[in-house]
């Protein structure tokens, strides 16, 4: 593995090294950093790009040592290398740009001093010539990025400065932009300035923040990218548009000091006026964009600074990309489209039971599905016959609270590939999906289930969105719980829910026998519990209430059903008509009940209502929940269920000696007789695979 | 009094080691000889503007008053000393006339392996640019200094109106000499600038100074004790962290080597230990300046070396003797000499 080091120990040091480790690990090299060169205070974005890279180098086999920023090598770093005792036969290279011969000379001897042996030194400044920005540490080398689409609509990305916003006129000009046909707009803004925009009148542009991504992931999204402020704005935007004209994309240098035009990189010159850049772009640019990339690519200017000298120099051979690891072994992978779903693990289920009958919905010949999961689903997925890729579910104990997201992010970073999809199901996209469909390039589908409740589904939430091919939102069973707020890229399909075969009246007889029997208790109504696990909501109480009702009913039968491993409520073993069942087979049971009492959440409430069996709906609500009451009303308003709020004690009572006494028959007729709409786990899974939605 | 030569010393006198401590003996050395001349050079090597501890007490007992960055040193003999102090400047920034520039070359042009120790052709042009003379001659300070400064000339040529003197510019070690002990133990020392060009590989250092020696004392260890977990059986102090004197009480034996790719250009240091009274122990190149004064060897032979002389005590002070004996070789009187036949500057009047 090839060990970056930086002469001086400081933040801008450190995202020097994370800009070289991410540029030379996307072409196929294994970077190492030392992770005990963390700068006290790490930006969320550089954790995610450290990473894949931070390890201790006395655990790792160190093949070659990098020290960039050698101009100036200070004592931590010095002490670094002569306590590392970097095998004899390992190369040291001390990679800087130089003012004079002497401080080549001196950077190369404090580091012969502390390894013990001669590094070979790379001066920069003869290498690559001036470089765009003024002291900048990491070597700045224009690296290719895969080709675009040429069918796409071209991206135009344009670099602005914060104080930028500080000109009221700024952000109405963009989104006058933003609605020019010809092209895609994307905006880079450093600091706080994605928030600033987003909480303004104009948050439908599209913004990302200047160190949201790496300058590679960048340009391979951009097409045309124009930078404004004073000068090249930082190594990290220099690095991107090195990468941009290396890959035969158009750089405009708007900047007031023609930052790059000046140092002779092979940029346009365009506008310092934001107000002339749309027509400058569609005029100038977008009609002869091809040619000015090509004129870029095969500028000598890039050649002289791009990746290929540098690694030569470096005595790197430039290897194939390497081949990511997979949730299936590569020897057992089916040939085809390789789909990898996230689900996220939420509360209860829901996701990863929706995301498998999706998945279930794939033709094994066509596309191979896998999972990405969390604990909690991995026996039901594995039982239903997935590969699973376990993640590490989200806990108190972490120092921080998107620890286990990083871990995700290595995971999901190692395990896909340019060409898989991934499919994420939940509510707020993670960091970790974000990055890797970016990274990646995937072709990304967002599984989002409606009933959002009021002010959930906004601002960051939405602004995600844009990573995805496509958003698909199974449907409520009821028209008037429908109401996402579409979009382009936005699909509706069929309520995603299972599909059984209802007992005839001898199988469901047959049924409820051999449930008697294994269960020890002879019964005339079958009463199915299943109120949730306690993390959204306590349902001690009204557990409890039923079992205490059921007690008083001859014959009757309480399965209170939990999730295996679930905790079940307290007490509810000294009832003699109450069994706690641990089964991911609920809707067995369910068939053969008289009445369910259950939760409201999307699957429990579709499959109860798509295999018309009478329920009580005890909705759970909580602020990051769906609106599990509305959806429980619109049921229970038609007559198809009854609903009964949490703290309505007594009329849940009332309700189940109502249902057992004759109204389950009732509601149970009154589904029978009520269309609902054709489910749409086949036409999801078609639209993944990118087809049209039968 | 007034007919005596002008010799016009130059240099940076804020060196903090060798460089400043050797010019100041040499001072001291030649007062009777000529009329010396201190010019003091505000180099961008270092900053502020105060003279070496060495360098300011020999000033003062030559009764010379440094002038600090004249802009023209004009003198029989101009004796500019480690021409490296102008690695970090554009030009000599004054003007140099003398009959004679001798430029002593503290230090080494080469790095063992052939690495240039620092800019020497940047500096040498520097000097050549601003000086005047009508010799200008290069002045290694030992055997080995001479061998990086003929194999850096060879390779890379001389400037015409240069040569390399034909003898050694020594430094003076007129140390206090101490007698050796009668009864020596296995207490071993070393004792240096705490820079990471004077520290040998760990594994060197385990060699040198292993666990059942009675005594490891390291003194300018600031490398070590920043280090990761150095071992409880050395005794390490910080430069200056303990009086010499004390030092090298605590020791019978100096084990000296360095960074591999670094080696010293005379080796004051290693003239320290002998003249108080130990056995010194180096490097076959380093040791090699010495004459046998100092014990040439390779790490792994050290603890049998060590060995042999608490076997045999009196050999000990035998070699302790001689060795002092050959740094006779360093004296003042040596030194005058050495200046008296590379000036011409006998006693006085020009030769």
């Amino acid at each position: 593995m090839i060990l970056i080091e930086a002469g001086e120990r400081s933040d801008r040091s450190f995202d020097a090294k994370l800009l070289l480790a991410t540029q030379l690990s996307a072409r196929g090299h294994r970077i190492v950093l030392d992770d005990r060169t963390l700068p006290d205070k790490l930006e969320r974005y550089q954790k995610y790009e450290a990473a894949p890279y931070l390890a201790d180098p006395d655990r790792v086999t160190v093949s070659r040592v990098l020290l960039i920023g050698a101009e100036t090598v200070g004592q931590d770093t010095l002490m670094a290398l002569r306590s590392r005792q970097v095998r004899p036969g390992v190369p040291v290279h001390v990679v800087g740009r130089f003012a004079d011969r002497q401080g080549a000379i001196a950077a190369r001897a404090r580091v012969a001093y502390a390894v013990g042996r001669e590094p070979e030194v790379v001066d920069l400044a003869s290498l690559q010539g001036p470089t765009l920005v003024a002291h900048a540490i990491s070597p700045l080398a224009a690296a290719p990025v895969p080709a675009s689409d040429q069918d796409r609509t071209p991206r135009l990305f344009v670099v602005l400065r914060q104080e930028a916003l500080e000109d009221p006129m700024v952000l109405p000009l963009l989104s006058a932009m933003d609605q020019l046909p010809g092209y895609r707009l994307r905006v880079i803004l450093p600091g706080k300035g994605k928030d600033q925009v987003k909480s303004t009148r104009h948050a439908q542009l599209t913004v990302f923040g200047l160190s949201e991504l790496s300058p590679a992931t960048f340009a391979a999204r951009a097409d045309i990218a124009a930078f404004f402020g004073d000068g090249v704005p930082g190594e990290r935007m220099a690095a991107f548009a090195l990468d941009l004209m290396r890959s035969g994309r158009v750089a405009i240098d708007c900047t007031a000091g023609a930052g790059l035009v000046a140092a002779g990189a092979p940029a346009l010159r365009g506008p310092e006026d934001l107000g002339a850049l749309a027509n400058y772009v569609q005029h100038t640019v977008l009609v002869n964009r091809r040619e000015i990339g090509r004129q870029a690519m095969r500028s000598p200017w890039i050649a002289q600074r791009s990746v290929e000298p540098l690694e030569a120099a470096l005595g790197l051979a430039a290897p194939a990309s390497p081949a990511p690891a997979s949730p299936v072994p590569a020897g057992k992978r089916p040939a085809g489209k390789r789909i990898v779903f996230l689900p996220t693990n939420g509360i209860g289920l829901g996701h990863a039971r929706r995301c498998a009958l999706i998945a279930a919905g794939i033709d094994r010949g066509e596309a191979s599905p896998a999972f990405a999961a969390f604990p909690s689903c991995l026996p039901m997925l594995r039982a239903e016959g997935f590969d699973c890729l376990p993640l590490v579910q989200k806990s108190p104990d972490h120092p921080e609270d998107h620890a286990n997201d990083l871990l995700t992010y290595l995971r999901l970073r190692h395990a896909l590939a340019a060409g898989d999809r991934l499919v994420f199901d939940g509510g707020y996209v993670f960091d970790s999906v974000l990055r890797t469909i970016y990274e990646k390039g995937l072709e990304a589908t967002w599984v989002r289930r409606g009933l959002w409740q009021a002010g959930q589904l906004q601002g960051v939430t939405l602004d995600r969105e844009r990573a995805f091919a496509r958003v698909i939102v199974p449907c409520e069973a009821f028209a008037e719980l429908n109401a996402d707020r579409g979009g382009a890229r936005v699909h509706s399909v069929g309520p995603v829910v299972e599909r059984r075969a209802l007992p005839d009246a001898d199988a469901r007889a047959s049924g409820r026998e051999r449930l008697s029997a294994r269960m020890g208790a002879r019964f005339d109504d079958l009463v199915v519990t299943m109120l949730g696990g306690g993390v959204a909501a306590d349902r001690t109480a009204q557990t409890q209430a039923v079992a205490a009702m059921a007690e008083g009913r001859q014959g009757c039968l309480n399965l209170v059903v939990v999730w295996p491993g679930a905790a079940a409520p307290a007490g509810l073993h000294g009832w003699k008509n109450t069994r706690v069942v641990q089964t991911r087979d609920a809707l067995s049971l369910c068939l053969l009940a008289d009445l369910v009492i259950s939760a409201t959440g999307y699957n429990s409430f579709h499959e109860l209502l798509y295999h018309g069996i009478p329920a009580i709906f005890v909705p759970q609500m909580a602020a990051f929940m769906d609106d599990q009451e509305r959806r429980a009303r619109a049921a229970s308003d038609r007559g198809l269920a009854e609903t009964v709020l949490a703290h309505e004690m007594l009329l849940l009572e009332r309700e189940i000696a109502a249902f057992l006494g004759g109204k389950a028959e009732r509601v149970r007729a009154a589904l029978r007789a009520t269309a609902l709409p054709a489910t749409g786990n086949r036409a999801a899974a078609a639209l993944i695979l990118g087809k049209e939605a039968p | 009094m007034t007919d005596r030569p002008r010799v016009a010393y130059v240099l940076d006198p804020r060196f903090p080691g060798g460089t400043s401590s050797a010019v100041a003996e040499e001072i001291a050395a030649i007062r009777p000889l000529v009329r010396p001349e201190f010019h003091a050079v505000s180099s961008r090597m270092f900053s502020g503007q105060s003279l070496s501890p060495a360098l300011a007490a020999a000033c003062e007992a030559a009764g010379l008053d440094p002038v600090w960055d004249a802009p023209l040193i004009a003198a029989d003999t101009v004796i500019l000393h480690n021409p490296a102090f102008l690695k970090f400047d554009a030009r000599l920034g004054r003007r140099i006339i003398a009959r004679e520039l001798i430029v002593v070359t503290h230090e080494n042009f080469l790095r063992p392996g052939g690495a240039e120790g620092f800019d020497v052709a940047g500096c040498l042009d520097r000097i050549d640019r601003g000086a005047l003379a009508l010799r200008k001659t290069l002045a290694p300070v030992s055997a080995h200094n001479r061998a990086t400064v003929t194999g850096w000339a060879a390779r890379n040529g001389l400037r015409p109106g240069w040569s390399i003197a034909a003898e050694d510019w020594f430094n003076i070690c007129d140390f206090p000499l101490l007698p050796p002990t009668g009864v020596p133990r296995d207490r071993r020392g070393r004792h240096s600038r705490p820079g990471f060009e004077k520290f040998p590989p760990r594994r060197v250092l385990d060699l040198c100074f292993p666990p059942d020696a009675e005594a490891n004392v390291i003194l300018g260890a600031e490398v070590l004790m920043a280090g990761e977990a150095p071992p409880l059986h050395w005794q390490l102090h910080p430069f200056r962290g303990l009086d010499l004197a004390r030092y090298f009480e605590m020791i019978d034996f100096m084990v000296y080597f360095t960074a591999p790719t670094w080696q010293e250009s005379f080796g004051r240091v290693l003239a320290e230990g002998i003249a108080a009274g130990k056995v010194v122990i180096s490097d076959p190149a380093t040791a090699a300046g010495f004459g046998g004064a100092v014990i040439a060897a390779r790490p792994e032979e050290v603890d049998g070396i060590i060995a042999g002389f608490l076997a045999a005590p009196e050999r000990y002070g035998m070699h302790v003797r001689a060795a002092q004996a050959t740094l006779a070789r360093f004296s003042a009187d040596a030194f005058r000499s050495r200046f008296a036949a590379a000036t011409g500057f006998a006693g006085g009047v020009a030769a």
